[in-house]
């Protein structure tokens, strides 16, 4: 009775171990935060973190058009040369699925991040 | 006896670990070539290949669609809108179009009926002279201009959609006025994207989300077959804290919104918005933004235009009328009014 009663600590034990490793990976690989994901005619360009503040400029390869600015964990686009300038208009974004739009640029900014929430599509 | 239950147990465990592994995994597409606005293909797919093979067919049809109704330029060896609209540029001209015109013509005309007039594919004349002065106040703010009234009221003699003469066995459009104009742009976007999804249907394809430029028409759930979640965007573009204003569950609907914020050009401070209505030939002003609900994307995008230009009241008792729709309306002061059962679909 007490060697079953050890051998079932024993597998408990067991299979938490693996679980701890299991969640020990998946912590490990996940990537750190929310990030901005740039878009540029449909094909992911950039991702930067919304932890590294700073200025990126996106290039339609030689000038650049817009210049997306991360600040205080959200992004927004700063400066364009669209006309419309809709993009610097639009507010910053943080949370998950909240894009910036530019279509003269043809530049859509996503915000990706590891959460249960975000909804799979705004309109 | 217990030991092989701990055993299970763990054998369990372990299974639900690598299911995240497994399964369908979800995909995003993003394009600008089609009807002048951004589309994002969303689905889920067991490998990249499979999903751009169906995206690559979406965006097939979409061109289609989109050459075919569009109202700006023409295309080699097609004959589309804007070949209608040229060819019948103050002369009588019968012209033989493509059925997926005449389709979309023909239920242009049946929501007019719906929206009492709000929806009108014949008030090209009249959005012609806005696009032309929105477009050019955007590109040179320091002229950007209103159109003159007198010239709006001469261009709203020629939006009657009795006289689009649509002959199903010859083919044609026929514009008996031939000053009259046509504008699909409050129904094609809607329309091309509930064929879309109708074709993807008809293959048996599910657990795909399509937006073209704010129509969005769910084909199908998730692959769980938990329901689609849709934010709708805030009207206030400057509030960061609450970027969406609601949230839906969906499951083979399409939402589409019109609001104010989306297409403007600013003139001495004040903002006008694309969204005209057909009785002051002005920019709607009761609402912020409008969203519908219903199965039809075209309708859906049909019913949000007309419902902008209504007053809530005449809004309400219109969508109370139609079985299937639902909608929401964001009144200036960021009021949120809601129909019957609008809020059957949302959650927090």
């Amino acid at each position: 009775m007490r060697k079953r009663l050890r051998n079932d600590i024993l597998l408990i034990g067991g299979v938490l171990l693996i679980a701890a490793a299991f969640a020990l990976i998946f912590f490990l690989t996940r990537k750190e935060g929310a990030y901005a994901a740039v878009m540029k005619n449909g094909t992911e360009i950039a991702r930067y973190a919304l932890s590294a503040e700073g200025e990126y400029p996106i290039t339609d390869g030689e000038t650049v058009t817009n210049l997306l600015v991360i600040r205080g964990g959200k992004a927004e686009i700063a400066e364009a040369t669209c006309p419309d300038q809709i993009c610097v208009n639009h507010r910053a974004v943080s949370k998950a699925g909240e894009t910036i739009v530019c279509l003269p640029q043809e530049v859509v900014i996503k915000i990706v991040a590891e959460t249960k929430n975000a909804p799979d599509m705004v309109v | 006896m217990k030991r092989l239950f701990s055993l299970l147990t763990a054998a369990a465990l372990l299974l639900s670990f690598c299911a995240c592994a497994r399964g369908e995994t979800k995909y995003t597409d993003y394009s600008f070539d089609y009807f002048d606005t951004v589309t994002t293909i969303v689905g889920y797919a067991d490998s990249k290949e499979e999903f751009d093979g169906v995206v690559s067919e979406l965006k097939a049809l979409l061109l289609e669609y989109h050459r075919l109704y569009d109202i700006y330029h023409r295309y080699e060896g097609i004959n589309n809108l804007c070949t209608v609209n040229d060819l019948t540029d103050g002369v009588h001209q019968t012209v033989q179009v493509d059925q997926k015109i005449l389709d979309l013509l023909s239920y242009a005309k049946e929501l007019y009926t719906v929206t009492e007039g709000k929806m009108n594919v014949a008030m090209g004349s009249v959005l012609s002279i806005w696009h032309q002065y929105r477009t050019n106040g955007i590109s040179h703010p320091e002229e950007a201009a209103l159109p003159p009234m007198e010239q709006l009221r001469e261009a709203a003699n020629h939006t009657d959609i009795g006289q689009m003469i649509l002959d199903e066995t010859d083919s044609t459009v026929f514009l008996a006025d031939p000053a009259m104009r046509l504008d699909v742009g409050a129904i094609a976007k809607g329309y091309a994207t509930e064929q879309v999804a109708l074709y993807l249907e008809e293959k048996g394809i599910t657990g795909y989300l399509l937006n073209v430029g704010g129509n969005v028409r769910c084909v199908g759930a998730h692959p769980d077959g938990e329901p689609w979640s849709v934010g709708i965007e805030n009207p206030d573009t400057e509030n960061t804290e609450k970027p969406h204003i609601a949230y839906l569950h969906l499951t083979g609907q399409s939402l589409v919104t019109s609001g104010s914020y989306q297409r403007f050009y600013t003139v001495e401070g004040v903002r006008y918005h694309h969204i005209i209505d057909p009785e002051t030939l002005m920019p709607g002003t009761n609402f912020l933004s409008v969203s519908v609900l219903c199965a039809d994307s075209g309708r859906a995008d049909a019913l949000s235009t007309a419902l902008f230009t209504m007053t809530y009241e005449e809004g309400a008792a219109l969508i109370e009328s139609l079985a299937d729709a639902e909608a929401m309306w964001v009144l200036p002061d960021g009021e949120q009014r809601y129909s019957g059962g609008f809020q059957n679909y949302t959650y927090q």
